[in-house]
């Protein structure tokens, strides 16, 4: 029998539209039988009016002020029946004090985006200065959940096995050497897959996508004219949207199928998606910016004031959310567990994250709720979080950040040890040992693992590897602050000469640099992770935070990949010697190691031995554990370091008697680094040339 | 621009030739067209998009819609569908539900 549902019919009329009192969760707007149910929170609003329009009309459909009886708490809700969900768009006006004092920035004449919006429009191409007399810039759409994903789900890849690949959606594909169809899109990355598979990354980490505005403090260049964005989008104005201008089909209002399209194909390629997400500070800025959502729903309760109603700003961009707030928490679980659960993302990276541990009045707090909830979250529970371990506000908790058995880090110790190791610096042995075995000394007392470690020697922010090894100082004028932005602390080394140079010594060198870089970083404990082109020589020329740069300075120019062949070639294979070798993954400071040799161990030019004083600039790792798939058979990687600035002799550790050593890669040898040597090696040891790595492994003898 | 809709009765399989576009306004046409079929009993769905050149999101969507209410086994033939539709639908992830073909013969 087909029985229709008699408890979900309209209670009464307004404005010609049939309502009913609304259900208070879930907050945003959900699907109810014949209806659309909407749901916002406002502690010190006094009314709500939704206001509803008909897609890209200008004028509202209707503005339905919300009857006080349909308000639960401090939420009203209201179901409307009979919209067309592909049509409407929505909004709400919210009244109540504007007394900033007090921490009130009430204002009716504002239209609000709703802050759990799934879709947005109005700014649905990349770059497309928008009216600014629009009051309503960004609005509020339905999002469908019709997405056919075919069976995928999150792959849940161990954190020690990953190698993450980082990269900027719009960066990656926007030059027309990309060769891409879709370019500077999530399309366009669909279109890359079979090239980041080629390389062997199993992870993306995507800098931000939810929706930002890439005009907020757009300018003009004062010398050059060109226009400067917001262009890598740390300044969040929707949670629970994908940014529109990166989909090719954002014009359609079809992101949301095009970025879930994405994560399933490369789900289907091994490849796990992690996003880089801003909780520390909204799009909204200071008392001075807009009131694109919440400084209108309730700014006392999403954003730390000062006891004026000033806004705190230890984010460094006008205002900080107020993420302890147990409202603001749930908002942040909320929308977490909606990217995990809804676009089956597998990890996120927090930008600032220290922020997100500080109390409402900016304390750090010793037990922080809101990482504590993320921690021990049922939906998030196999998701990778990784905490960018600092905030602008002087919190530095790299060793230290509130894990809770779960997070892990982005190492900033590991990038400068090994940069001030690759140049040659005095008194980096000791602790470039404890960054080669997972950084033991941060992580070990508190029962973290190596994999707690994300290792990189670049990142989105600062050098790319190409411009470490080619220049001394920022240049970042392009960014038209005179080059006074961006960090000074670059340890980078230009190998003899400023910028780009014909000098073949130097450019080998740089070669040879950007191996020993990436070769170090792959035969490291914890988790290793890539910046977008670093396999194959991306230059910014010399910009170190080209955070408002659209131009070629920023897009990954793909010819590069022809012209460097020899480093993309290198970083593909010690990748997948990366993959093969489990001694290389292992996640337990406190392994046993094989039954011949130590789990990770230290050697000099001579084994066992190593010369740890200020002057040493050899240091070599043997690491070793029994094979995953047969536990009789030992795995050992030996990887021994110079960087002197002449070649040193090592000689190698022995092995049991079945085994013999294998010479897998030399930079030394810069026309043939990666040797995979197929016969025994012979000799007791190896001159290791001048800046240079070798990577030697053990195989079973042939009888 | 208005959209017209034909329903042609084949042996096996119907077929709907539009001529139009199918936009925000004209989507619940092709949707009340598409659910006035015998879905759950069709085994081939045809739409002849050689007159369309612009599908919407809602458009979209309606095809999706009919071929979840069509059976597992059965086909959703997409005919002469410009180039331009072509990439909306491979982009978002919507082409493996249906079969793109450049013309009827091709069945």
């Amino acid at each position: 029998m087909d029985l229709e549902r008699i408890d979900n019919l309209p209670t009464e009329t307004i404005q010609g539209f049939r309502v009913r009192p609304g259900k208070p969760l879930p907050f945003g707007v959900s699907s109810v039988p014949g209806g659309l149910n909407f749901s916002v929170y406002t502690s010190a609003g006094t009314s709500c009016t939704l206001v509803l329009y008909s897609r890209s009309e200008e004028k509202p459909l209707a503005e339905i002020k919300v009857p006080d009886y349909y308000r639960i708490g401090d939420v009203y809700s209201i179901v409307v029946y009979d919209l067309d969900y592909e049509d409407v768009e929505y909004g709400f006006r919210i009244d109540g004090p504007f007394d900033p004092e007090q921490g009130h920035r009430f204002n009716q004449d504002n239209i609000l985006m709703d802050p759990y919006a799934r879709c947005l429009s109005g700014r649905d191409v990349w770059g497309v200065e928008p009216d600014w007399s629009n009051p309503y810039q960004y609005r509020s759409r339905i999002a469908f959940d019709d997405f056919d994903w075919e069976g995928d789900s999150p792959l849940e890849i161990n954190d020690a096995d990953l190698v993450i690949y980082e990269l900027h959606v719009r960066s990656f594909t926007k030059s027309e050497t990309s060769d891409v169809k879709f370019k500077g899109t999530y399309a366009g990355i669909t279109e890359k897959i079979p090239y980041l598979k080629s390389l062997g990354v199993n992870a993306v980490e995507l800098m931000p996508i939810f929706e930002f505005d890439e005009f907020e403090n757009s300018r003009i260049h004062p010398d050059t004219g060109e226009r400067l964005y917001n262009y890598w989008g740390y300044s969040t104005v929707a949670f629970f949207a994908p940014k529109a201008g990166f989909a090719a089909s954002g014009k359609f209002g079809m992101q949301v199928d095009e970025f879930k399209q994405l994560v399933k194909e490369l789900h289907k390629a091994g490849i796990e998606v992690i996003l880089d997400v801003v909780f520390n500070h909204t799009a909204e800025g200071n008392e001075l910016g807009p009131s694109i959502s919440f400084k209108g729903l309730d700014n006392k309760i999403y954003y730390m004031l000062t006891p004026e109603g000033y806004y705190f700003n230890f984010s460094g961009t006008g205002n900080t959310l107020n993420c302890n707030n147990p409202v603001v928490r749930n908002l942040v679980l909320d929308c977490l567990r909606y990217w995990s659960a809804e676009y089956h993302i597998d990890g996120f990276r927090f930008d600032l994250a220290s922020i997100l541990g500080r109390d409402p009045w900016g304390a750090p707090l010793s037990n922080p709720p809101l990482l504590e909830s993320l921690a021990f979250d049922p939906i998030l529970s196999s998701c990778k979080l990784i905490a960018e371990a600092w905030d602008a506000g002087g919190l530095y908790q790299v060793g230290t950040f509130p894990a809770f058995g779960r997070w892990s880090e982005w190492n900033g110790k590991y990038r400068d040890t090994l940069r001030r190791f690759l140049k040659g610096d005095e008194g980096q042995v000791g602790e470039m040992a404890q960054r080669v075995q997972g950084s033991p000394d941060l992580y070990q007392w508190n029962g973290r693992s190596p994999a707690t470690s994300i290792n990189f020697v670049t990142c989105h922010d600062g050098f790319t590897l190409a411009d470490l090894v080619s220049y001394n100082e920022k240049h970042n004028e392009a960014n038209g602050e005179y080059n006074r932005d961006g960090g000074d602390d670059n340890h980078s080394w230009n190998c003899g000469a400023e910028g780009w140079t014909e000098d073949e010594w130097i450019r080998s060198l740089r070669l040879k640099q950007s191996m020993n870089a990436i070769g170090i970083l792959m035969t490291s404990r914890g988790t290793p992770m890539l910046l977008m082109g670093d396999e194959f020589g991306r230059s910014q020329h010399g910009n170190n935070n080209a955070y408002c740069i659209d131009s070629p300075i920023s897009w990954v120019d793909w010819s590069l990949l022809d012209s460097n062949q020899a480093l993309f070639a290198f970083t593909q294979k010690i990748i997948d010697f990366r993959h093969k070798h489990p001694c290389l993954r292992v996640n337990q400071f406190d392994h046993p190691g094989s039954k011949h040799l130590p789990s990770c161990s230290f050697h000099g030019t001579t084994p066992w031995q190593v010369n740890w004083s200020n002057d040493s600039r050899q240091l070599a790792w043997l690491m070793s554990c029994n094979m995953d798939d047969n536990q009789d058979q030992l795995d050992a990687v030996y990887v021994a370091t110079n960087t002197a600035h002449y070649a040193t002799w090592f000689d190698l550790p022995g092995l049991p008697e079945e085994y013999c050593w294998h010479l897998r890669f030399n930079t030394g040898d810069i026309n043939n680094p990666a040797q995979n040597s197929p016969s025994e090696f012979q000799d007791s040891g190896i001159l290791v040339g001048e800046r240079s790595i070798v990577v030697f492994s053990a195989s079973l003898r042939e009888t | 621009m208005a959209l017209s809709i034909d329903v042609v009765q084949g042996d096996v399989h119907v077929t709907l030739v539009l001529s139009g576009d199918v936009d925000t306004k004209t989507a619940p046409d092709l949707l009340s067209q598409l659910t006035a079929l015998e879905l759950h009993a069709l085994e081939q769905l045809r739409l002849n998009l050689a007159e369309v050149e612009f599908v919407s999101s809602a458009g979209l969507r309606a095809i999706v819609f009919a071929k979840q209410k069509m059976p597992h086994s059965s086909r959703l033939f997409l005919v002469s569908a410009s180039p331009q539709i072509v990439d909306t639908i491979t982009k978002t992830g919507l082409a493996q539900a249906v079969v793109i073909v450049d013309s009827e013969d091709e069945i």
